[in-house]
């Protein structure tokens, strides 16, 4: 019996032992509890996304953070040609490019991942669908090496063209796929777990809410540095900066300011800030009868927001300063911020617009985490001290995102705190759900119905000139900067922390992270 | 005694249904629309529709509730509304970790209080009764957030004497997944080396989640032994000059056991629903954090797997602990 319970003791105690080389490993920690699914054609959260990217590879793709030129993917070339009723875009393929299967992507695995997304009906689905117009059969493989899309005239091919560097476009091993189908899921059940891309990395594990495990793609056409990725799950911010000052991760998202302030300071760290593409807001609810529904009002309630005071102290310089709807990143952002805090103004405006002794309004805002990691509260709470001043008292209401977003949805809020990130990384992806209100999003929530800010969208987003249409956004930009019903506050950005061994890492305003281009240092 | 059983089983099926009922009309009155939530700011108005004629949301409350009962006969516990999966696989997927940690935390528990509430009792009102009480008080009353978070900076971060969060290093090839407890898994692949790091992953843990669990023990134990220690069989095995070993094992212990023995069996059905905070602050991928994560996305088939699932377990120990008690109390009877 004795000698058992020192075997236990040894076992238990006795020193640690390291199978693998460090700097063969990265880990990478963070909260990855939104992942749900790592299927390209389905996957719609912000962690399913930056994974997904690294394992499938799409026919076009932007590079680092730049959103604004389109770069090969699959592709080599391709060009846009001007049909009867259609656009029609031919893309053809490089040779050479493999599955992790071993498989040569061709042709017919493009034609098939896309069918594939039209007949999923995935939560991003309606990219394809609604923004492209892709319909089932639009797509055809010419031969192995070239594929042809053809989208209607009254779809934007720049947006289809964005749309496809999503992991949406991501294209997967048909035959591999249509093996493990079951029951016509077209894989669905099974590229939930597993991966079938030419990506840099293939999936070899995922233990949910512990780890998910990427090993470098034997066959794939890109190398990557460090050959195994570990996302570790984990969720307490004091625990990560924990982690990350031991050297059990390498990278930490999700740290809070203070955390970032410490690990700024240590030489054996360092931070990276990653743009995002999500502007933080106020909407007001222009509907008739509202008291916003006076453009007066809505003007005193630019001067009334501190943006600077917020951006210097509860974000701590976590956010870019940005008033105008299209964020920093992509083509067609405004950079004008005209307004300033001025509650003298903001009163003076009040009087003209009728409130002599000011306004009291319910501001609606989430319980949970704002843009920048600051709890919307907080955000909710400087502003009615600011607003204070300026003559407007906001009554402030904080419930369960769900519940904001059900009542902001039902256009029952009078001002709401919310956010918004384009679903593709075009500028359409803000222009039109802000400004058209046939669109039944933001300016419909808002009863923003302006004809001509609509009318200006939808031509911005069909031009192929990439000059005229920067000049379209700067016009419908300043305009609804003027009289719509926003207010931007600010564009947050992501700090995240990393071990100074950690080079070339990068999170592109998409929250797209290549981790093949990531080296470690011994 | 098979009646007894039979009848025992039937009422916890009884129990099973309780909890769905209830589970069921409570998550109704949230005034949230679940689809809402699931598919967040950006979602268009006929995607929210879909989204709720797929899981039968538009449907009136006791038809979803008739399907729901219906469903359960098979034993499936319906799709989850975040994740789109079964939620028996989502059970199946993070019950393992839970119980893996439970049943370390549980052995930690019994291996520190139990001892300790014997000595105390043993020793009352002298030093080591009062070194207990102190500790049991001490770690009874400590936060789990802050004695985990203190374990692990201290002993992990600035020591380096334990592994950080997670159940196993990563830079070690996890075993094949075959029962989900990582250390049985390292032993089935014959993997020594994960075996060890994964029971020293189990340790901070298991310690910070048990020792509450201890503390309640150990001042149980020394109750119910102060008891049984006065009784005059006790002081007849003394004065008959059995050694002290026989004394406190065989009468005094064997009969102070019955009140310790419900203790244990409560205290381990609370384990195994599941530690919220220890398992967030120590990246434990088990039920507590599951549930939350599913009661805050209003995901109500995973709730309502979640509590059902601990609702059966607690019956099926509440079981276990009365066939017990007539194992070591001859005059129980079960008929």
């Amino acid at each position: 019996m004795r000698q058992w319970v020192w075997v236990f003791i040894f076992l238990v105690l006795g020193g640690f032992s390291l199978a693998q080389d460090r700097t063969q490993v990265l880990v990478y920690g963070g909260d990855w509890t939104d992942l749900i699914t790592l299927d390209p054609q389905v996957v719609y959260e912000f962690s399913g996304v930056m994974i997904a990217d690294n394992l499938y590879e799409t026919l076009v793709r932007f590079e680092g953070s730049d959103l604004a030129t389109l770069r090969p993917g699959l592709a080599e070339s391709w060009k846009v040609e001007r049909g009867t009723t259609d656009w029609i875009l031919t893309f053809k393929l490089r040779r050479g490019s493999r599955f992790s299967t071993g498989r040569e992507v061709t042709a017919k695995d493009v034609v098939f991942s896309f069918e594939r997304a039209l007949a999923l009906k995935g939560p991003g689905s309606f990219l394809f669908t609604d923004i492209a117009q892709l319909k089932p059969g639009a797509t055809k493989a010419l031969d192995p090496y070239t594929v042809e899309v053809r989208i209607p005239k009254s779809a934007s091919p720049q947006s289809f063209l964005s749309i496809l560097t999503f992991t949406i476009g991501g294209v997967v091993d048909s035959e591999e796929v249509q093996k493990n189908a079951k029951g016509g899921d077209l894989g669905k059940d099974w590229l939930t777990n597993n991966s079938a891309g030419s990506g840099p990395y293939r999936l070899v594990r995922w233990d949910r809410g512990n780890q998910v495990i990427l090993e470098a793609n034997p066959h794939a056409r890109i190398k990557p540095k460090v050959p195994r990725v570990v996302l570790r799950y984990i969720q307490e911010p004091a625990v990560l900066r924990t982690a990350l000052e031991s050297g059990e991760i390498d990278i930490a998202e999700g740290l809070t300011p203070e955390g970032l302030k410490a690990i700024a300071a240590n030489p054996r760290f360092k931070v990276v800030r990653a743009e995002t593409l999500r502007l933080q807001y106020l909407g007001m609810n222009m509907k008739a009868g509202s008291p916003f529904a006076n453009a007066k009002l809505r003007e005193a309630m630019r001067y009334a927001v501190n943006q600077d005071e917020l951006l210097q102290g509860l974000l701590q310089g976590n956010a870019v300063k940005t008033q105008t709807l299209i964020p920093k990143g992509l083509l067609g952002h405004n950079p004008t911020t005209p307004y300033k805090y001025d509650p003298n103004r903001a009163r003076k405006l009040l009087a003209e617009a009728g409130y002599l002794q000011g306004l009291e309004f319910e501001l609606l805002v989430s319980t949970g985490i704002c843009g920048g990691g600051v709890p919307c509260p907080d955000v909710a709470a400087k502003l009615q001290a600011d607003m204070a001043k300026a003559g407007f008292r906001a009554r402030i209401r904080a419930i369960a995102n769900a519940e904001v977003l059900a009542t902001y949805r039902a256009q029952n809020h009078q001002v709401v705190l919310a956010g918004w990130s384009p679903d593709f990384p075009d500028p359409d992806g803000n222009a039109t759900p802000w400004a058209d209100y046939g669109a039944r999003s933001l300016a419909w929530r808002n009863s923003y119905n302006d004809e001509v800010a609509a009318k200006l969208a939808r031509q911005a987003a069909l031009e192929t000139d990439p000059q005229k249409r920067q000049a379209l956004y700067k016009v419908l930009t300043e305009k609804v900067l003027r009289e719509g019903p926003y207010v931007v506050l600010y564009q947050p950005a992501q700090p995240i922390g990393l071990s100074a061994k950690v080079e070339g890492f990068l999170k592109n305003p998409m929250m797209s992270a290549p981790l093949w281009q990531v080296s470690k240092q011994p | 005694m098979a009646a007894y059983l039979v009848r025992r089983l039937f009422l916890v099926l009884f129990v099973g249904v309780g909890i769905t009922f209830v589970t069921f009309f409570i998550a109704q009155v949230v005034p949230t629309d679940p689809a809402v939530a699931a598919l967040g700011e950006n979602a268009r108005e006929e995607q929210i529709r879909e989204f709720r004629e797929r899981y039968g949301l538009d449907r009136p409350l006791l038809v979803q509730y008739g399907i729901y009962l219906r469903r359960l006969l098979a034993l499936d516990l319906g799709r989850s509304l975040r994740t789109g999966r079964p939620v028996a696989e989502d059970l199946k997927e993070f019950f393992p970790a839970t119980l893996e940690l439970s049943l370390a935390a549980f052995l930690v528990a019994v291996a520190l209080g139990l001892p300790a509430g014997v000595w105390a009792a043993l020793r009352q009102n002298r030093s080591p009764d009062l070194l207990v009480r102190l500790f049991a008080l001490l770690l009874g009353s400590t936060p789990v957030f802050f004695l985990a978070i203190l374990l692990l900076d201290v002993l992990h971060r600035q020591l380096g004497l334990l592994p950080g969060p997670g159940r196993l290093d990563p830079y070690l090839i996890p075993p094949p997944r075959v029962t989900g407890l990582v250390t049985l898994d390292a032993l089935l692949a014959k993997d020594l080396a994960a075996f060890r790091d994964a029971l020293h992953h189990l340790l901070l843990p298991a310690f910070v989640l048990g020792s509450a669990s201890a503390a309640l023990l150990a001042r149980m134990t020394r109750a119910a032994m102060l008891e049984v220690l006065s009784q005059d069989y006790v002081r007849t095995a003394w004065a008959k000059g059995l050694a002290e070993r026989q004394v406190v094992l065989r009468h005094a212990l064997k009969n102070a056991a019955l009140p310790i023995l419900t203790l244990l069996g409560g205290l381990l059905g609370g384990l195994l629903s599941g530690a919220v905070l220890t398992e967030t602050i120590f990246s434990w991928p088990g039920l507590g954090r599951y549930v939350t994560q599913s009661a805050t996305s209003l995901d109500f088939p995973a709730v309502m797997g979640v509590t059902l699932l601990v609702g059966v377990v607690y019956s099926l120990l509440n079981l276990l602990v009365d066939l017990l008690y007539a194992l070591l109390d001859p005059r129980i009877r079960y008929a």
